[in-house]
């Protein structure tokens, strides 16, 4: 059965009114860059509502924190609260929370570098531009970062050369 | 006539970016829209998770 498994994630969290940012490896797709990605990567904001509907949210979507998944240990508040990353599983598949991204980036600090993008039946998602993923990659700069670093840097120069 | 997307830059026909890229795989991608990488993404992972779960059985 083909299931669209990152649009319902995000459909889920658009229709709770959750504060986030695509990052990563699908905020790249989403840009136009031709790389692959299984996971999701979102930062989101900790004021206290959103983190109140994340909550919930999460809890919805059966998500549990990936390292041991057969205790199923799901996030909570102070989870939610703190500086690190959440790498959760849900069944729609991963789901990497961030709270911060590169260099102690939280939600309010990328959002003047993000694009809002259409993803189909009216969801609406904020993305992380290219620019600053790459600008964290380079930061970053894991050999894991610096081996995609080459197709983003190109995309980003045809698509400044042909903007949509 | 030329047709009206063929870029008047020899420049831009290059295959491949000194480093390697397949920049005709980037232009591709930028002719989607969001939604249609989006959608592009999923059918890719759920074709390689489909032929993973069928070699597992097998």
């Amino acid at each position: 059965m083909q299931q669209r498994r990152l649009f319902a994630i995000l459909r889920s969290l658009c229709q709770s009114d959750i504060e986030f940012i695509v990052v990563g490896g699908l905020a790249a797709v989403l840009n136009g860059a031709p790389v692959q990605t299984y996971d999701l990567d979102l930062v989101y904001s900790r004021e206290p509502n959103n983190l109140d509907r994340l909550l919930k949210v999460l809890g919805e979507l059966d998500a549990i924190f990936r390292i041991q998944p057969e205790r199923r240990l799901r996030p909570n508040h102070s989870h939610l609260a703190g500086t690190g990353h959440l790498n959760l599983l849900t069944p729609y598949g991963p789901l990497d929370l961030l709270a911060v991204a590169g260099h102690n980036l939280g939600f309010a600090q990328l959002l003047p570098h993000t694009v809002e993008m259409d993803i189909g039946e009216g969801v609406r998602v904020r993305v992380l531009n290219l620019e600053t993923i790459i600008s964290i990659k380079e930061y970053l700069a894991s050999e894991k970062d610096l081996a995609v670093l080459p197709i983003l840097r190109q995309t980003l120069r045809e698509s400044t050369r042909r903007p949509r | 006539m030329l047709p009206e997307s063929k870029p008047a830059n020899p420049a831009v026909l290059e295959e491949y970016s000194p480093d390697g890229v397949d920049l005709t795989l980037i232009r591709w991608t930028l002719s989607l829209t969001p939604g249609e990488r989006l959608q592009f993404l999923e059918d890719r992972i759920n074709e390689v998770l489909a032929i993973r779960e069928r070699n597992a059985t097998t």
